[in-house]
């Protein structure tokens, strides 16, 4: 221990020698660490896995069951509620839920003034396909139309100032609704199950509703929806579950390759009959896609992130190169100090350790000054994209790639340039 | 050719004055092979910086070839030495990184001379010191006799009016020694003025000239006659 | 001091020069990209959309309640705020639409000539549906036939005639006049000239638009009102709506209040956030490499001074010492910008493969030079200085 202290102390007085050159080499690398991590923290959480254990069990099924004819074309992001109840029919899957999202109004009585809330529009199955945690009450027992909902626990805490309020009613725009159930603290990230056109990058909704009574309500998607033949979206009761408009997001549980290959069957199969009753003009385009694939499949990777990521990453080997750049200049004038060293008689294994401390010493500095960095490169990028603002934190995970990346710099930045400066010739014999 | 008038150069540091040079007269005539002799400390480095007016001094006046040095800016400064003055170190002072023929070419350069002029004195100034056959070689690639005769055709082949020489022999063996000095005797045969710091008594009596220094003041100033060295 | 010196001098450090030279190339080709990208923005920024950007507000609202986003209750909300707005000092007109002009996404529909369906379809053009008003806000110029003085339903017997845009009428018609032609959704009645409608791929596809004048049925997506003022007044106006619209029926949710060129920057507010954090990035490098080229000269200057006091003593003014080492770093900037221009076109493939990027043009990388050579100019400049106060009686020490 006390000889760690005599180490760091030589370090130090090293540092205190030619501050400025030090300083200079730990800011140049907080700087190319701390602005790649501010990238790689929104890149990494991105592209995370939200759901690692299931990601590849949960699919998208798409055809393009539609009343058109279109050769090469790719089937319809979202399914109409008919072609739902087609791929409902099927007992493979060990979940299956159709969703969608809209927006609403939620109050506790007349005379309050309404909330804007998210609405999730989906069947009982979603809870536990996505792993869903519930605080409170319970989901519905079934499919069914009926005027229960389930809240998230920030909305229940917003509007009641507590959690526990199963059974409570509210209105949600203008429509009495019971609370069967309270959601504990939930946020899927990035949210998979609702990938087009970026939703991924959207906080989970606040309101539960069944997706019967979505429908009964005339709830329109707020994200997606398209009509494909001469159908009033005004009536979703009637028209929505009968014509082709398509808003609604499928998603199936498919635990093992053979009931995935079943599945991939089925699909085809219910394509051949559809063709046979005239109901399918187009040649057969069904997707089966696994949820870790979806953002691709939807082509919604986030171009900006990627481009900066690139163009950060340059800016990293432009400071490691820079700092070693500094740091070999800065042994190169300390060069007497080695010598010396060694000639009153410190033999190579001291003067490693001595080197192995110096690097300790500036993976620290270099550590903090990353970090600080990086908190405010994450700041300016959350003012600057917005959207990507769910992605902003860190875990265990992401610091330890950090430290790690810091000493992997830090040592590129010191070994290199002082084993150089000091041993020279030697060099080969310490590496052994 | 040189006239030092009651010259002075003082050291300061914050608690003491060191009088490097105290009233220092001194004439150096056209043609003249002189020593410059002392102990260490003496000021006859001082002395010899000054003269190549690397160093300025403080009280006195320096004329060179009848005109003052005081007051001259750095860029006529700079043209002086390059064009009336050349230098030789104890230590030889080439640039290790530069060719032999780049290490006396870079004065030439300074001068700004045309291409062609310059490489006609460069061989001028190899053949006269016999190392035509190396000159592409680098410094480090020489014995420290070569080295110093490269140093010695740098400073002549811009055929300066004056030669300073820093104790020209001192890293040298005697052998190469004695071809230094007989390469230094032979261009003052050819006119040029020689002032030569040296430790060597035996040096210093081959010279025509013999000027001590001690603790910053002229004491002594004989003329030899090398004659007379020769019959002794 | 010549080229071939310049160079031997840069070789004998070689490691030094090797990382002082990768990074220059480096900076050189992030700068280029980064300069690339933002003239491409701002390209975007400038570029003409057709419309009165900054004297027109655009306000975004939903009523909270179930029936006011129905027919009737929602035709007579709209009545009510059209006639309030109107009312407000510096309001020159004033209207509804579905949608808002210069946005990502929206109501879209297929129109088509239906004789020639297949030959003059147009995909995802913005449907939208407005009041009369809504030319004169926008100051649509009218190219040919009549405008709709009143609002008929889309879904009616007779159906809404339809406005559309140039560019969409040529791209239905092939440039055969269009008034009076059958559209899938109704006769043209009028054609009015190109405006920036939704952000599309193709350039031209941003002017396909087509407009209806008629009653609103329902506002589930929420709706706009477009307001223009007079030049002065913006300001005053934007600050005086929602109070306005809340007194007129306070079961609204006002989303935003903008002009549009407000709503043109935000809808490439993603780019204008790359193409800034790049130029930030890009002011980084500069200083990194300042920082670099500064050392560099400050060591090089600290390692030789006896070489620089020897050349002092052979008659090397100060100036040329000052001279000698800013070129020696020209030279290195300029050897790093050379292959420089390697790395930026291999930067800018990797990212044409993520983002739109316009491929390298032959005067940016001159001026990206020019850049690099001044900032590296202002880094050497004390170092170069701090040189020239080498004594020349230096040569003289020996080591």
């Amino acid at each position: 221990m006390e000889q760690l202290f005599y180490y760091l102390k030589v370090s130090w007085f090293s540092v205190k020698r030619a501050p400025l050159p030090y300083m200079l080499t730990v800011l140049i690398l907080s700087l190319g660490l701390g602005v790649f991590f501010s990238n790689a923290t929104f890149y990494y959480r991105i592209n995370s896995d939200p759901l690692p254990a299931k990601s590849d069990k949960l699919f998208f099924p798409m055809m393009l069951l539609v009343p058109y004819q279109c050769s090469n074309c790719k089937p319809p992001s979202v399914l109409s509620y008919s072609n739902v109840a087609k791929l409902n029919a099927s007992d493979i899957p060990s979940a299956k839920a159709a969703m969608y999202s809209a927006g609403g109004y939620l109050r506790l009585n007349a005379e309050q003034a309404p909330t804007p809330v998210t609405v999730r529009i989906t069947q009982r199955d979603f809870f536990s396909m996505f792993d869903v945690p519930l605080l409170h009450g319970s989901i519905w027992p079934d499919n069914q139309p009926r005027d229960e909902l389930l809240l998230s626990k920030a909305t229940a805490e917003k509007l009641f100032g507590r959690t526990d309020v199963t059974g409570q009613q509210v209105l949600l725009d203008d429509r009495l609704f019971t609370i069967i159930g309270v959601l504990d603290q939930w946020q899927m990230l990035p949210k998979l199950y609702d990938a087009f056109n970026r939703n991924y990058l959207n906080p989970t909704e606040d309101i539960y509703l069944p997706l019967e009574s979505g429908y009964d309500y005339n709830y329109l998607s707020n994200t997606n929806s398209s009509t494909f033949e001469d159908a009033d979206y005004r009536k979703l009761a009637t028209d929505g579950r009968t014509k082709a408009i398509h808003q609604l997001q499928y998603w199936v549980q498919l635990d093992t390759p053979a009931q995935q290959q079943a599945y991939r069957q089925f699909m085809a199969n219910l394509v051949a009959d559809e063709k046979a009753a005239g109901r399918h003009p187009s040649a057969e385009a069904n997707q089966l896609v696994m949820m870790r694939d979806i953002v691709s499949y939807f082509d919604g990777e986030s171009g900006d992130i990627k481009a900066f990521a690139i163009v950060t990453l340059l800016f990293l080997l432009v400071c490691v190169f820079n700092a070693s750049h500094l740091s070999l200049n800065r042994y190169l004038s300390n060069q007497y100090e080695f010598s010396l060293r060694r000639a009153l008689g410190a033999n190579r294994s001291q003067l490693q350790v001595q080197l192995l401390v110096d690097m300790g010493l500036m993976s620290t500095f270099t550590l903090a000054g990353a970090a600080i960095i990086a908190y405010g490169g994450i700041k300016l990028m959350n003012y600057l994209w917005p959207s990507n603002s769910l992605f902003a934190s860190w875990d265990l995970q992401l610091m330890l790639a950090l430290a790690a990346l810091t000493l992997l710099c830090s040592y590129l930045v010191t070994l290199y340039p002082s084993l150089r400066a000091s041993f020279g010739s030697l060099n080969k014999q310490l590496k052994e | 050719m040189i006239t030092l008038t009651n010259l002075g150069k003082v050291f300061r540091t914050e608690l003491i004055e060191t009088h490097a040079l105290r009233d220092v007269n001194l004439q150096v005539n056209e043609g003249e092979f002189a020593a410059l002799t002392g102990p260490s400390g003496s000021g006859k480095s001082t002395l010899l910086n000054i003269l190549g007016t690397l160093e300025s001094f403080d009280s006195g006046d320096y004329q060179l070839d009848g005109k003052s040095v005081k007051g001259l800016s750095d860029a006529a400064l700079s043209k002086l030495r390059n064009e009336k003055i050349g230098f030789i170190f104890q230590s030889f002072n080439l640039i290790k990184d530069f060719s032999i023929y780049d290490n006396i070419e870079l004065p030439l350069r300074y001068r700004g001379l045309k291409a062609a002029e310059r490489k006609q004195r460069i061989e001028r100034a190899l053949e006269l010191v016999g190392l035509h056959a190396r000159r592409d070689y680098l410094p480090g690639q020489l014995s420290g006799g070569q080295q110093q005769r490269v140093a010695i055709a740098r400073a002549i082949a811009g055929e300066p009016r004056i030669l300073l020489a820093d104790e020209p022999t001192g890293n040298l063996d005697s052998l190469m020694a004695r071809q230094v000095m007989e390469l230094l005797e032979q261009i003052n045969r050819q006119g040029c003025t020689i002032l030569m710091v040296t430790h060597d008594p035996d040096q210093a009596r081959r010279a025509g000239r013999n000027i001590q220094i001690i603790d910053g003041q002229l004491h002594d100033s004989t003329m030899y006659d090398p004659l007379a060295q020769h019959t002794a | 001091m010549p080229l071939h010196l310049l160079f031997k001098s840069l070789l004998r450090r070689k490691m030094v020069t090797a990382l002082l030279l990768i990074q220059l190339a480096m900076t050189f080709a992030l700068l280029l990209n980064s300069m690339l990208l933002a003239q491409q923005t701002r390209q975007k920024l400038q570029q003409p959309t057709g419309l009165p950007l900054q004297q027109t507000l655009q306000v975004q609202l939903k009523p909270t309640s179930i029936a006011l986003r129905q027919y009737p209750a929602l035709g007579d909300l709209l009545v009510r705020q059209l006639e309030a707005v109107r009312a407000i000092p510096g309001v020159v007109a004033v209207a509804y639409s579905n949608q808002s002009p210069l946005h990502e996404g929206g109501s879209n529909g297929n129109i088509h000539d239906p004789d020639r369906e297949e030959l003059s379809k147009a995909n995802g053009v913005p449907l939208y549906n407005v009041s009369t008003d809504f030319f004169a806000v926008l100051q649509l110029p009218l190219l040919a036939g009549e405008l709709p003085q009143s609002e008929i339903a889309i879904d009616g017997i007779a159906p809404s005639p339809v406005v559309i845009t140039q560019s969409l009428a040529n791209k239905v018609f092939d440039g055969e006049p269009a008034i009076g032609r059958q559209l899938n959704r109704g006769p043209v009645a009028a054609v009015v000239a190109d405006f920036y409608g939704q952000r599309k791929r193709n350039e031209i596809e941003i002017n396909f638009n087509s407009v209806q004048v008629a009653p609103l049925w329902n506002a589930d997506w929420g709706y706009v009102l477009l307001i223009r003022t007079t030049a002065d007044t913006v300001e005053t106006v934007r600050q005086a709506l929602p109070q306005v619209l809340q007194q007129v029926d306070s079961n609204i949710e006002i989303f935003s209040v903008r002009t549009l060129q407000e709503q043109l920057q935000r809808l490439y507010s993603n780019e204008f956030g790359l193409a800034s954090l790049l130029s930030l990035l890009s002011v980084l490098m500069l200083l990194v490499s300042m920082i670099s080229s500064y050392s560099n000269a400050y060591f090089h200057t600290l390692k030789h001074q006896q070489e620089i006091g020897i050349k002092r003593a052979l008659g090397a003014s100060k100036r040329r010492i000052f001279t000698e080492l800013l070129s020696e770093n020209w030279l290195s900037t300029v050897l790093g910008a050379i292959a420089g221009v390697g790395c930026a076109v291999v930067l800018n493939q990797l990212l044409s493969q993520v983002i739109s990027i316009p491929p390298l043009s032959w005067w940016l990388p001159l001026a990206t030079c020019a850049i690099l050579l001044l900032c590296v100019t202002v880094a050497t400049w004390y170092p170069a200085a701090i040189a020239t106060r080498v004594s020349p009686a230096t040569a003289t020490k020996t080591l």
